[in-house]
């Protein structure tokens, strides 16, 4: 019987030793020491031998199974070692291949560069405070000059030169038209900006659009001043830019504010030192504002003894230009998504 | 408007003031310079050479050698020019001179012959027109002088003023106004060129009489007769200076008028005496369809707006604007009357605007000019036409008419006002002086400002406290102003829910469905419309569209994406963009309201393979789309008749938010695809953004995970090839509501051995009990139910 045991170990250890998977080795562990195996077939006449006997072939046959199945788990890590250096090799990819399928390329969508800086912009302010506002783009005389302080044939109205719509309104020419809309809607103290596409007619070239983007902004509360509009002014410029940007403000004048001035940004393109978006003059005019008129104020319903403020228009499309080193206004409204998809 | 350096520096001392200097200066406290242009500053390094010796030039006939002689320095030249000879004095260039921004004289051979310098004509050195011959100075001149010294005026230099940054300073149309703001900004003293004691000398030996009608209109009319006028070419330094303000040359009269006007502000005009009839100016209203012919030729028929000034014969002037055919200075005119007159600004604006004739005079009067200039610039124009035509004197004295004088304003402020506004800390002392230098008459009662505003700034520019703040502010410098943040209460802003939503839309489309944004223009044209179709003339038009293809407002986004389809598949094999913005619909109230303006969002899928239909990928970012946005009910329901000319009518679909028609999903129409050459499919979703933001929304509420087993079904259903699948799921649909849980539809298939004209429709079921797990007798009735119901209307299973 005992030989017959070392006949079982010795079988089942070549068999092992030549397996070549483990489905085998599992084959292997049910031909042995499965319920109907040599082994359990073994231990199963066990009953038939003398106690002394019992004891010794039960320890034997039992160190025999468990050297088998050590035998099998050994052989079975082997297998599953290289069953995986094999799969290594086999899933081999091009991982420099561009693409799965190149002829799919694949583009993410972009938003348009206005839209990116016009919701930079809103985040800046709304985390200061100003609640974001919106107006028709087809405006009447009344909101777009009149009650800017821009009455009929004063010299200002050609500063702005003005698309009329055959029902006798126009496309607003600044979304300063925004300002009345707020101040009728709102009371004092508050900050708002406005956001939006502004119209002039002007023949267009690379640095005039007869489209193009502004956002507006006024804080109407007690005591504003001149200085508080540079604060923010600075404020807003070093976030857009990330960085310290070297600004002047000079005297400008726009009848809906008193006093008015031009903000002017050292021209990141160049660096300051002359080129065809700056006009060769190192300034790049950026932005008009300045504390509001109180006629402004009194059209909104606002009392000028008791409330001031100041309001700014930025221009979006000039922000970009510097921030991207863009050349050509022109091609914010070309539909070419070659430009778009650069940003 | 160009400012002369010269004139400025008769008014104000500008030594040891670089023009660059007083250009930046200007710009940050006046107004802003645009352009600094130097005038003939190639006067500089030409100088006068004497012909010492005159040779042919050995290889070419017509030109000739020249040894000249400039005070001892002695040149070599070669001439082409046919008019001189030795002993002749002349103009050498010498080397390094430079002529505009491109022509430099360099030491060069011509011809085999060295050349160090060039002998110039008049009009090379822009000294006259003269190109005959080189120029001839007299035999007496000193040689080796610079031409800049025996001709001073014509060296200048020119500021170039952006005219929109003085729109509100009607004192800023001069040099006058700007002499006074550099003797400001730099504290220096200025001297006004008139000299009012010369009024003494006129005597009224040809009087006339000056009558105004309607003083609200023309406030006041000065007017002097002069005579022993003598009509010539100006003198040389009154040309270098109306060239130099940007005017040309005509003769000393106008000459002189024109640069009254630039020095003072005060436009001028001159008649011919000879030609008045009658002895009376009156300045009056036009009368209706009066007409009149204009110094330039042009006949215009006036209305009772226009201002006129007439004689007894009709009108003579359009007051303010331009001087009549009638009146006009001749070549042979000896008595002239001179005019300097005030108008209403709205009444010149309207005027020069109606027959579009925006002279000088009418782009200042319109600034409201102070009626003060016009006695200043009659005395200044006497002086100067005495001193250019020999013998000319005054034949009467200032006639002024000046029913209702201007009276002089003040302002009250404060110096803590000033502050309190600027947010800067300037003290008392420095504000007095800034308003002083400015000549603000300053009474200082403790803080407490009673300001006398000079006549020529309180016509229309400075009248309340604010004003003064910037006259104290500019010449600070706001550039000197700390900035400083303001204190007020902490809180969140109102959020703009339109605008978020909005947003969200973009965001969703572009990083969820990488649709990549555009931005088109509002307008559209006729042509565009009508190659898609949409000639119906509903657009809202302009009044003064800058071109046909963008003469009105567009209703869609459409017609401009398509253009951008075309234009892009030049570049692109495929492409998704979408573009979000207003669309404008003509009111038709009386009277005339605002356009309506809605917000659409418009996609396009655009492919140049024609593989799988785009349209389903357009239908799948609109679902997703409604799913994010959380729109509670949506519906899709094909459409084949209410479409536009573009939508393919096989291939569109309606949209709707709960009941309202939101839009379409649609292929770009065969005959849209031919017309603009686009070489691919291209499908399109057409939303207004509008109704999904006011369309019912989806509160997100916890569902108890499914426990109980599902149950999939799979049946193949026969049904025409036309039938829409959507039938099919609604009546399976439609069988248990609630343990229907899932239709699919898997696959179509056409084909052997399905009939002609007939597809199987595969659909997967997955039936589901909330409360229990199907016992199979449940299963089987199910099933039987959508077996039951889908042959009750016809569809049997294959
Ligand atoms: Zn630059």
């Amino acid at each position: 019987m005992e030989q017959k045991l070392d006949e079982i170990q010795s079988k089942a250890a070549s068999q092992i030793a030549a397996a070549r998977s483990i489905e085998e080795l599992e084959n292997i562990r049910v031909k042995v020491l499965g319920r109907k195996g040599d082994l359990t077939g073994i231990l199963r006449t066990l009953g038939e031998l003398s106690p002394e006997e019992r004891s010794r072939i039960g320890q034997k046959s039992n160190a025999i199974k468990d050297d088998i199945e050590s035998r099998i788990e050994k052989r079975k890590s082997e297998l599953l070692e290289s069953k995986i250096n094999s799969l290594l090799q086999e899933e081999w990819i091009d991982v420099t291949l561009p693409h799965a399928d190149s002829r799919k390329q694949f583009v993410r969508g972009h938003l348009h560069p206005l839209s990116q800086i016009q919701y930079e912009i809103e985040d800046i302010f709304t985390s200061m405070g100003f609640e974001v506002l919106d107006g028709p783009e087809v405006e009447t005389d009344y909101y777009n000059f009149e009650a800017l302080n821009i009455p009929q044939h004063h010299p200002a109205r050609d500063m702005q030169d003005t698309f009329w719509t055959e029902d006798g309104n126009l496309l607003r020419t600044h979304t300063s038209a925004i300002q009345i809309r707020g101040m009728e809607r709102l009371t004092p103290p508050f900050r708002v900006i406005g956001p939006g596409r502004v119209f002039r007619y002007e023949a267009t070239d690379a640095s005039h659009e007869n489209t193009f983007y502004q956002v507006e902004g006024m804080m109407v509360d007690k005591n504003i001043s001149v200085a508080h509009l540079i604060y923010f002014m600075k404020v807003l410029l070093k976030e857009i830019f990330r960085r310290d940007v070297k600004i002047r403000l000079r005297p400008g004048y726009f009848p809906f504010v008193e006093p008015g001035f031009e903000l002017d940004i050292n021209c990141l393109i160049c660096g300051g030192s002359g080129c065809s978006v700056c006009k060769n003059s190192g300034w790049v005019e950026l932005l008009p504002c300045g504390l509001v008129h109180p006629n402004v104020l009194r059209y909104g319903g606002i009392n000028p003894d008791e409330w001031s403020g100041f309001a700014f228009g930025l221009g979006m499309n000039r922000l970009i230009m510097m921030r991207y080193g863009i050349n050509d206004i022109r091609h914010f409204l070309s539909g070419d998504i070659r430009f778009l998809y650069q940003f | 408007m160009w400012l002369s350096l010269n004139i400025l520096s008769k008014m104000v001392d500008v030594r040891g003031l670089s023009p660059e200097e007083i250009a930046l200066r200007l710009t940050m406290s006046s107004a802003e310079i645009e352009g600094i242009e130097y005038m003939n500053y190639h006067l500089k390094s030409v100088i006068t050479a004497k012909i010492t010796k005159k040779l042919p030039h050995p290889n070419a006939d017509k030109l000739t050698l020249c040894d000249l002689d400039a005070g001892g320095e002695t040149y070599r030249v070669v001439c082409g020019a046919p008019n001189h000879r030795e002993g002749d004095i002349v103009a050498l260039a010498t080397v390094g001179t430079k002529f505009g921004d491109e022509f430099v004289i360099k030491k060069t051979k011509i011809r085999g012959e060295e050349s160090s310098g060039m002998l110039c004509s008049e009009k090379e050195l822009g000294l006259s027109d003269d190109h005959s011959g080189i120029m001839i100075l007299p035999p007496s001149t000193k040689t080796g002088v610079p031409l800049s010294e025996l001709y001073p005026d014509y060296v200048d230099v020119r500021f170039e003023i952006d005219n929109k940054s003085i729109t509100h300073r009607p004192d800023l149309w001069s040099h006058t106004g700007f002499a006074r703001e550099i003797a400001a900004i730099f504290g220096r003293e200025f001297t006004s060129v008139v000299n009012y004691s010369l009024e003494k000398e006129f005597t009224n030996t040809e009087p006339f009489n000056v009558r105004i009608d309607n003083p609200k209109a023309a406030p006041r009319y000065c007017g002097l007769a002069m005579k022993n006028i003598t009509i010539a070419e100006s003198p040389a330094w009154l040309k270098a200076a109306v060239t130099s303000i940007g005017m040309r040359p005509i003769n000393n009269i106008v000459d002189i008028t024109n640069y009254v006007m630039s020095e003072i502000g005060e436009p001028m005009h001159a008649f011919d005496r000879r030609k008045l009839r009658g002895n009376e100016i009156i300045v009056r209203m036009a009368s209706n369809s009066e007409s009149l012919t204009t110094l330039d030729g042009q006949d215009h028929t006036l209305i009772a707006e226009d201002i006129v000034i007439a004689d007894g014969g009709g009108a003579i002037a359009l007051a303010g604007v331009m001087g009549g055919g009638n009146s006009e200075i001749e070549p042979d005119t000896t008595d002239i009357i001179l005019e300097a007159a005030n108008f209403n600004p709205v009444n010149i604006r309207k005027t020069s605007g109606r027959y579009a004739l925006r002279t000088e005079a009418a782009i200042r009067f319109e600034k409201a000019l102070d009626p003060g200039l016009c006695k200043a610039a009659i005395i200044r124009c006497y002086d100067l036409i005495r001193q250019v035509v020999p013998g000319s004197e005054a034949a009467s004295v200032i006639i002024d008419a000046y029913p209702d004088a201007f009276q002089s304003k003040t302002v009250a402020t404060s110096t803590s006002f000033i502050r309190a506004k600027l947010g800067q800390q300037i003290d008392d002392g420095r504000i007095i002086e800034i308003l002083t230098a400015l000549d603000f008459n300053v009474k200082n009662d403790n803080g407490a400002l009673t300001i006398g505003i000079p006549d020529y700034r309180a016509t229309k520019d400075v009248s309340i406290p604010d004003d003064i703040v910037e006259e104290v502010g500019r010449i600070f410098g706001y550039d000197n102003i700390t900035p400083q943040s303001p204190f007020v209460p902490c809180a969140p802003p109102s959020i703009n829910a339109k605008r978020q939503f909005e947003r969200l839309t973009k965001d969703i489309l572009a990083r969820n469905h990488n649709y990549t944004e555009v931005s088109n223009y509002s307008f559209v044209g006729e042509a565009l419309l009508s190659k898609i179709g949409l000639n119906e003339g509903l657009e809202l038009k302009l009044r003064n569209p800058l071109s046909t293809e963008q003469d009105r407002l567009r209703r869609s986004l459409i017609p401009n994406l398509i253009e951008n389809i075309e234009l892009n598949q030049r570049y692109n094999e495929s492409f998704r963009i979408f573009e979000m913005g207003r669309v404008y619909f003509k009111n038709r109230q009386e009277p005339a309201a605002l356009a309506r303006e809605t917000t659409r969002v418009t996609g396009v899928l655009f492919r140049k393979k024609t593989d799988t239909p785009l349209f389903y990928d357009a239908k799948t970012t609109v679902i997703d789309l409604f799913q994010q946005l959380k729109i509670k009910t949506m519906r899709l329901t094909p459409e084949q008749n209410d479409l536009p000319p573009y939508a393919h009518p096989a291939r569109a679909m309606r949209v709707y938010a709960g009941k309202a028609n939101t839009g379409l999903i649609f292929d770009l129409h065969p005959k849209i695809r031919e017309a603009f050459e686009i070489k691919g499919q291209a499908a399109i979703f057409d939303l207004d953004l509008d109704i999904l933001f006011s369309a019912e929304k989806e509160i997100t509420r916890f569902v108890e995970l499914q426990k109980f087993p599902e149950v999939p079904f799979e049946i193949s259903v026969l049904a025409d090839r036309f039938t829409y699948s959507s039938e099919i799921r609604d009546i399976i649909t439609a069988s248990d509501k609630e343990r229907v849980r899932n239709v699919d539809v898997v696959s179509i298939y056409e084909g052997e051995p399905i009939p002609k004209g007939m597809k199987s429709v595969s659909i997967r079921i997955v039936f589901c009990d909330r409360e229990k797990t199907l016992a199979p007798q449940d299963i089987e009735s199910l099933q039987k139910k959508v077996i039951g119901d889908l042959a009750a209307k016809g569809f049997n299973l294959r």
